[in-house]
């Protein structure tokens, strides 16, 4: 199970069973480009092996548990993080497809990776356990397909285990994503039951590849990964045209250009190929440099003969939730490699490997040196952290999550701003604006009052309900991103015990009665400790922080008053008493220096301190506030 | 001071260049009077339990190993007697539980000091008891040997509390352990109490410090319990099996403590000491008045001219030794450190320091200028006050006293 990142089991160079193959292949109607979709633990992956091995791809020997998900991260969660691609050919009818299987990341945060990779195919294979029915992603990458016009075949997996239930959930199915129940595949990816069928469906069923719509050469990149050797390896889909090795190609979103030095499909080993042609789907190597040059969803054509006009659906990609990650230590030797060096290496080598991620490098009076990095959603953001730490070596503190605001300014510009600190002077500002996303959860029925409780209760604007089976109903809601990023998910499965799954999407900003509030200690304001919150709850919120802040900072000589304001208004207030006792009782039986030594390390402890108003902070309240209850 | 001294650039830092005090050159120096010692610590590392708060190099079940201990003990005693010529004017056997050694091995003891140490004519000889561990032979034997201090540690007179710090005494045995040291003719008697154990009440201290005055010991040092780092106590807290005593109600009992003892005749002469008028503990002075002391037995810390060190706080080391024992922790501080030293001792003692010694001190060293300033400071605060001659803390300085000195060493 030790792999490094990115070496696919795939990537190995032997010579495959099936190199002769492209050249075998007279026509492109013989082309079958597909996805798998399903929720999480639905056994997408595990599918996905049994695909590979049926159609001799792979050997029963040689076959890896879960093959497409490289990464041990991947593994570990169970989770595909990035998108691949592999070609397998399948006989049927006495006629030979060639079958190109492109992966997808199987996660809310990666929405655009998904619909960018089923953009790339003509069909889906919609894939739901048995045990547990349709839940909230199957229905999110199920309306995706359905809106890039993809044909789904509904495939019901883990029919083996004894609390299977098909035929409910091949009703769930129908109930909610109007699929038939007679066009279901009943299958067992553990056992092989099932799969000869779901091959010869993907051939029957799924419509061939669209024809050529121009002359010039445009193709689809849905994914890429950096190889340490290569440079980018890129994963195209061809609509029009074909590519060679030694092309001069062009991108079309990024304008960069590049000279073609490699071509092949992974089936599932590495096979060299000197041309894609129409429909196929492989990678493309081309001394890339870095993973920013080359966009999700950009169209590849030719420099000397471009096509007109790009590939429709390209994106920029968004960062909607944003922290800080500092070191967990911080090295005070000068004459080393730092914690925040080897914090900052990291982060630039994970950035050749996931270039959706921004950072910057900030200071924090109270944590030192760090970044403030933006991420697609909240699993990206946990994603990117674990990688640091595993594969960087740096142990990290993060901060809470806040999100992106849009500030609309008097002179009517819009301005966006990742920290309550960077917020312009209200004179200025007509509205704070906040990402709203759109909700959908899918729980049994009993759970929907609290559900739509916990949902009022964080602003949420109620959308509509829907039943998909007698005892399992999807329930829509409108809320503010804000109001979902710190506990939302852990309490949604705290109340469904565990049987409750969401999906969430961003539809755009909008003004509320959004606020700043600052935290001033012992008179002072301490940019650091502010926030900014909705005004209803302004109060609530800021009672806490400042209960937090009282039993992280010590007491004091004298009393420390600890208050919550907006504007000149203040809305909450603690007090630190002044401290009572600090001596030592004992003279540790003439043990002199012990004695000094603890002085000194009170002197120490003093020093470290942050001081504010002559009151020192520690690390600690600044990481305590930034945490919900 | 010693020319061989000022060689020495230890400066604070930890040094395992030196195996025993022979290799410091200092015993050689022990004649000169500026270096000699005005007295002795010594160290008895037995204990039949382990207190949970404590914190002090001690083993159990070692009986075996007692005689073995005192016999090395002695040896150590003849070798650093030979090179005292000053007399000693305080001895203090700690612990540990000096009491829980034979009788004839005390006898051994008794015999070596009398014979090997110069002591003066009054000088003050302590031996810290164990209530449970007092017996009537051993204090016959203890007086006619010339101690005339026994310090009880009583720590609590409710069961619950003594349970609470692992300590199995029945509270009724340091009335009975008073009683045989007066019988035996030892009349100066200190009783050590702890307040701020768990689950303590005001009314609970106020009732043990009524019992200990009842039984009128010349000497009571009080301590509020201290949570030391690796011990069984705050493994507890930590655990949040205990709770610690507020901070609020802990200050309430050290003032209650210094208002009922000044009524009942006890001068507060130190942050956790009081005395019936010229029974001040000589020994815990000196410490305090930063004199200088020889150390003997396992782990005991030893001082001289601003040299300090401790010996291996390890039996099988110390037994193993054949000449004098190995040491740790040698550390001789820079003149600023020294001055740092010699306040924070200094201002512990009730009436503080002399301003005459105060300007010498802040003479000394580069951080003079920086100490007036925090002693302004703090004086202009409330936690220091000046009388016509000395500075000292307040009242209420006196329970923020570390707060005060971290800043002025």
């Amino acid at each position: 199970m030790k792999a490094t990142m990115h070496s696919f089991p795939y990537f190995r160079t032997q010579p495959s069973r099936l190199t002769a193959y492209s050249s075998g292949l007279k026509t492109p109607l013989h082309i079958r480009n597909f996805s798998i979709i399903a929720h999480i633990d639905h056994g997408k992956s595990t599918l996905a092996d049994r695909l590979l091995q049926m159609t001799e791809a792979v050997s029963e020997r040689d076959a890896k548990e879960q093959l497409l998900d490289s990464m041990d991260l991947e593994r570990e969660r169970g989770i595909t993080i990035k998108a691949s691609a592999v070609t397998v050919t399948h006989e049927y009818k006495g006629e030979t497809y060639q079958l190109n299987f492109i992966d997808t990341p199987g996660h809310v945060d990666f929405t655009y990776e998904v619909s960018r990779a089923l953009t790339a195919c003509e069909g889906a294979l919609l894939v739901v356990d048995a045990t547990q029915g349709v839940e909230a992603q199957t229905v999110a990458n199920a309306y995706l397909a359905i809106n890039n016009d993809l044909e789904l075949i509904p495939v019901i997996n883990k029919i083996d285990l004894p609390t299977a239930r098909p035929e409910d959930v091949a009703m769930e199915i129908e109930q909610v994503l109007g699929l038939s129940t007679d066009d279901c595949i009943y299958c067992s990816a553990k056992t092989g039951e099932g799969i000869m069928e779901m091959l010869d469906c993907i051939c029957e069923k799924l419509p061939p590849p669209r024809k050529s719509e121009v002359k010039e050469t445009r193709a689809l990149i849905f994914d890429s990964h950096y190889d340490d050797y290569r440079g980018v390896v890129v994963y195209i889909r061809i609509f029009d045209g074909s590519l060679t090795v030694g092309d001069k190609v062009r991108m079309m979103g990024t304008g960069r250009t590049f000279t073609i030095t490699e071509l092949g499909r992974y089936t599932p080993t590495q096979t060299k190929s000197k041309t894609l042609g129409h429909a196929e789907v492989g990678y493309m190597v081309a001394a890339i440099k870095s993973l920013e040059d080359v966009r999700v969803g950009d169209t590849i054509t030719l420099d000397t003969n471009p096509a007109n006009e790009a590939l429709p659906g390209y994106e920029e990609p968004m960062q909607v939730v944003f922290c800080e990650f500092y070191p967990a230590t911080q090295t005070e030797d000068s004459g080393k490699k730092g914690d925040y060096e080897t914090l900052r290496d990291a982060i630039n080598k994970l950035h050749l490997n996931d270039a959706s991620f921004t950072y910057e490098p900030i200071h924090s009076e109270a944590l030192g040196f760090g970044f403030r990095c933006g991420f697609l959603g909240l699993l990206h953001m946990e994603i990117v952290q674990e990688r640091l730490e595993r594969e960087g070596g740096v142990e990290i503190v993060q901060t809470a999550p806040t999100v992106s605001y849009q500030i609309e300014l008097r002179d009517g510009t819009l301005v966006e701003i990742h920290n309550p600190a960077d917020l312009p002077d209200l004179s200025n500002v007509v509205s704070i604006r906040e990402p709203i996303v759109k909700l959908e959860i899918i729980c049994p029925t009993e759970n929907i009052g609290d559900l739509m409780k916990l949902c009022d209760g964080r602003r949420g604007t109620y959308k509509s309900q829907q039943f998909i089976s007698q005892t399992r109903q999807i329930l829509d809601y409108e809320l503010p991103l804000a109001e979902i990023i710190y506990d939302f998910y852990d309490k949604l499965k705290s109340i469904t015990r565990g049987y409750g799954t969401m999906d969430y999407e961003i539809t755009g900003y909008r003004a509320d009665r959004l606020v700043k509030v600052n935290i001033l200690v012992n008179n002072q304001p301490v940019e650091a400790l502010s926030i900014i919150c909705h005004r209803d709850i302004a109060e609530k919120r800021s009672r806490l922080i400042l209960q937090k802040l009282r039993k992280q900072i010590a007491r004091h000589q004298f009393e420390i008053p600890l208050q919550a304001a907006i504007g000149g208004k203040i809305i909450a207030r603690e007090t630190i008493k002044g401290v009572r006792k600090n001596v030592t009782a004992k003279c540790y039986g003439g043990d002199i220096s012990r004695k000094r030594k603890l002085l000194e390390k009170q002197k120490r402890g003093k020093k470290r301190m942050k001081t504010v108003g002559s009151v020192n902070i520690p690390q600690e309240a600044f990481l305590a506030v930034l945490e919900q209850e | 001071m010693p020319t061989h001294l000022t060689t020495l650039s230890i400066n604070g830092q930890q040094s395992s260049a030196y195996k025993s005090t022979a290799d410091l050159g200092i015993v050689r120096e022990l004649y000169s009077p500026d270096a000699s010692p005005a007295g002795a610590y010594i160290h008895i590392p037995f204990c039949f339990h382990k207190c949970h708060y404590c914190d002090f190099y001690s083993l159990v079940e070692n009986r075996g190993r007692e005689a073995a201990f005192v016999a090395r003990l002695v040896d150590e005693l003849r070798i650093i007697g030979g090179y005292l010529k000053q007399p000693l004017r305080t001895i203090f056997f700690g612990g540990g539980t000096p009491t829980l050694l034979e009788t004839s091995l005390w006898q051994d003891l008794l015999r070596a000091i009398n014979q090997h140490l110069p002591i003066a004519q009054n000088a003050e000889i302590t031996v810290e008891a164990n209530p449970e561990t007092v017996r009537p032979d051993l204090m016959d034997l203890l007086a006619k040997g010339g101690i005339n201090r026994i310090s009880i540690g009583a720590q609590s007179f409710q069961p619950d509390h003594l349970k609470a710090l692992e300590r199995w005494h029945d509270p009724e045995n340091v009335k009975r352990a008073i009683v045989l040291a007066q019988e035996s003719g030892i009349t100066n008697i200190n009783i050590d109490l702890i307040f701020a154990i768990p689950g303590q009440t005001l009314n609970d201290w106020l009732t043990d410090l009524d019992t200990a005055i009842s039984l009128s010991p010349s000497h009571l040092s009080c301590y509020g319990l201290t949570y030391e780092p690796n011990t069984p106590l705050t493994e507890k807290l930590r655990q949040g099996r205990i709770i610690r005593v507020d901070e609020d109600l802990e200050a309430e009992m050290y003032e209650a403590t210094r208002k009922k003892l000044t009524e009942a005749g006890y001068e507060q002469y130190e942050i956790s000491n009081w005395a019936k008028p010229h029974y001040q503990c000589q020994h815990n002075l000196m410490y305090w008045n930063n004199k200088n002391w020889w150390a003997f037995g396992p782990s005991a810390s030893g001082h001289i001219n601003g040299l300090r060190w401790k010996n291996v706080p390890h039996l099988g080391e110390y037994l193993k030794a054949t000449d004098l024992p190995s040491i740790i922790d040698v550390e001789k501080l820079d003149e600023d450190g020294q001055v740092g030293e010699a306040l924070m001792l200094g201002l512990r003692l009730t009436q503080g320091i002399k301003l005459i010694d105060l300007d010498a001190l802040l003479l000394k060293g580069k951080q003079g200028k920086e100490r007036l300033c925090v002693i302004d400071q703090h004086t202009q605060s409330g936690l220091l006050e000046k009388t016509a001659d000395r500075i000292r803390f307040t009242a209420k300085g006196q329970l923020l006293a570390d707060s005060v000195l971290s800043d002025l060493i």
